[in-house]
């Protein structure tokens, strides 16, 4: 005790020397030259935004890939956490969407990283749909009544059968109004609308699909699966 | 630095570029159109007494500077300026001069885009100046003062109120005019004389009135010469915009009425001052120089993509202010979450999807950017031909033309639109 008396005073009063040392404002050659500032700019901003440019082009599995090596620990985030998390998620989901729960990435993204998302079994390949669809509802719930989330959550939710009907009252809604954002959207209605036993209905959507979808991903208006086109 | 990625996003999209793009007439095609011939009209009286004055609440008028926020592109407005990554020529300016704080390549990049789009005018002792039912009559329907300047003043959501409570506000410096009436004794002739010497015409155009001596040459001079000509109004509104008991006043020292003005001193005499101002707002003119309307342009044969569209239109027009919140800190621009007293309407024209998404309108709802209008054309197609004839003297009653405030885009960029929505709008 009496030792840690001892010590306590002179260790205080040195501490407090340093740290009014610390403070005092030098001059800027004392630091070994000219100061000045280095932003560190966050690299996963370039990479999300790439990555999106990517899935509206078609690569598929090449954004899913560049989202997942980013931000490996994705599950764990709240998709309406900050904007460009906003943007990942929908990103991957919407990937594991169109692959139907299961990504084949396994060349591109680590081992220790690919948790469910090689979709090798149904439960791995539900895991990964129902996230989808839990991310893609909180980004539509986020951005209210805007169509292109609200068409991407419909996608995702017509590849769970429970909530097939959800799916299709969302695109009707929007299909009624010219809302639908993409050919995946069209490709999801009548897909939806063949399985009501509408086939002048389906006939009509892939239509829409067909005059909306980019070059490389035409197959889909043709009553193929996303993930057999895609890249 | 958090402000950079909306300034990407906002800036290299901005406004208009150069004229090989296809967008936009130049302000060499304005100045050109400003002289076709019309009929030629009497002289207008000169006024004896002064005009009732407009009435309108000033307390009102100040906040409502904020609420259009005039600041976003005007100085002299008594309220401070918006912040820069909020302000139209603050930041071009700054792009301009260096002091921007970005990358060199892409400064080269926004340069091209910036420079049509420097300046605005300053407001800085409007009341000294100009006629209060003039600024009421200007805010409602607001006409091309300055054919040297690419952009010109917006047509706001203003109401009839509105207008009269900033007129009010902005004259609010304004001493009571004893006569509405220029000193006896001006000669037309001598005041046409002595702005030839002048050089009046090497800023001014003064359309319907013979062309003045001096072909302005915006592209030659320092930034301030540039800057003086592409502010410099067509003499033609002097009449109508400016207060006959200070007209001589202005002539004779611009600066003491207004400090920032570029309008340099002539060093007229008393009686030099009053002929210059009976000349301008005496001379015989002829009509409002009438632009001819946009040809409509028959759709293209041949496949339009999403592509082509977004790279001669969308990208070079729109995205300045419909642009994506999420990688702008939350701004959209004012067509997108709101601004210059627009209600949000949620237009995002970043993406192929998010055009798609649409736009809210005043009934609340979401409506489809391609929905037909009452003649059946696309909403799309239909602002952007309403600012064609907004241009040509004759607004779309209930529809804003877009691009706001910028020159219309041209035929061929309309024919592009029209025919991709009419193909289906491919990606």
């Amino acid at each position: 005790m009496t030792f840690t008396k001892s010590l306590s005073r002179p260790l205080f009063a040195a501490f407090t020397a340093f740290a009014f040392a610390g403070s005092a404002a030098a001059p800027a050659r004392a630091c070994g030259g000219e100061w000045y500032p280095i932003y560190e700019v966050d690299p996963r901003i370039e990479g999300v935004d790439t990555a999106e440019k990517k899935l509206e082009d078609g690569h598929v599995l090449a954004s899913a890939g560049m989202v997942i090596r980013m931000i490996p620990h994705i599950k764990t985030l709240s998709p309406t956490r900050t904007t460009l998390i906003q943007r990942a998620h929908r990103v991957l989901a919407l990937a594991a969407v169109r692959y139907d729960g299961a990504l084949p990435v396994g060349a591109e993204v680590p081992d220790y990283v690919q948790g469910t998302w090689l979709g090798k079994t149904a439960e791995d390949r539900k895991t990964n749909l129902d996230w989808a669809v839990k991310s893609l509802r909180e980004i539509a719930k986020a951005k209210k009544d805007d169509p292109a989330s609200r068409t991407e959550l419909a996608e995702a939710l017509a590849k769970l059968d429970d909530s097939k009907a959800e799916a299709r009252q969302i695109l009707e809604d929007l299909a009624q109004k010219d809302l639908i954002t993409s050919a995946d959207g069209y490709a999801t209605l009548a897909t939806l609308r063949e399985g009501a036993g509408d086939q002048e209905g389906r006939r009509a959507a892939l239509e829409r699909c067909k005059t909306m979808a980019h070059p490389s991903q035409a197959g889909i208006c043709e009553g193929r699966p996303a993930s057999s086109v895609a890249t | 630095m958090r402000f950079l990625p909306s300034l990407l996003v906002l800036l290299s999209a901005v406004a208009c570029s150069s004229s090989k793009d296809g967008g936009h007439a130049s302000a060499t095609q304005k100045a050109a159109a400003s002289v076709t011939a019309a009929p030629v009209k009497a002289a207008e009286p000169v006024a004896t007494a002064p005009a009732p004055e407009v009435a309108g609440d000033a307390e009102r008028g100040e906040k409502l500077v904020l609420q259009f926020e005039c600041n976003r592109c005007h100085d002299g407005t008594g309220h401070p300026a918006m912040a820069l990554e909020k302000h139209c020529t603050h930041c071009h300016e700054d792009i301009m001069t260096g002091r921007f704080g970005a990358g060199t390549p892409k400064i080269a990049e926004w340069k091209r885009s910036v420079t049509p789009y420097r300046y605005a005018p300053s407001l800085e002792g409007a009341g000294k100046r100009f006629r209060r039912e003039w600024l009421v009559r200007f805010l409602e329907n607001p006409v091309d003062l300055r054919p040297h300047l690419a952009a010109s003043m917006p047509r706001l959501a203003i109401s009839e109120s509105d207008a009269r409570d900033l007129a009010a506000y902005l004259t609010r410096d304004a001493k009571t005019a004893k006569s509405d009436a220029l000193a006896e004794g001006g000669s037309i002739r001598r005041g046409r004389e002595l702005v030839e010497q002048k050089g009046c015409g090497g800023c001014h155009a003064f359309s319907g009135e013979r062309p003045l001596p001096s072909t302005p040459n915006p592209a030659v001079g320092t930034d301030a010469q540039k800057k003086a000509v592409e502010l410099a109004p067509d003499l033609r509104h002097v009449r109508e915009r400016f207060r006959r008991d200070t007209l001589v006043s202005w002539l004779l020292a611009p600066a003491s009425l207004k400090a920032d003005t570029l309008m340099p001193t002539h060093g007229f005499t008393d009686a030099e001052a009053k002929d210059v101002a009976t000349y301008l707002v005496s001379v015989p003119l002829e009509a409002p120089p009438a632009v001819a309307p946009r040809a409509k342009l028959p759709l293209l044969t041949r496949p339009v993509t999403y592509a082509e569209v977004e790279k001669q239109v969308l990208s070079i027009t729109c995205r300045h202010c419909h642009g994506n919140p999420d990688i702008a800190g939350g701004d959209g621009g004012p067509g997108n979450t709101g601004g210059f007293g627009f209600a949000p309407r949620s237009l995002d024209l970043s993406t192929y999807r998010s055009a798609a998404a649409g736009l809210v309108k005043d009934d609340g709802e979401r409506h489809s950017l391609f929905e037909k209008t009452a003649d059946g054309t696309p909403l799309l197609v239909a602002a952007l031909r309403a600012r064609q004839s907004e241009e040509a003297g004759a607004p779309v009653p209930g529809l804003r033309g877009m691009p706001l405030g910028l020159p219309a885009v041209s035929a061929e960029a309309v024919q592009l639109v029209e025919s991709w929505i009419a193909q289906g709008r491919p990606q």
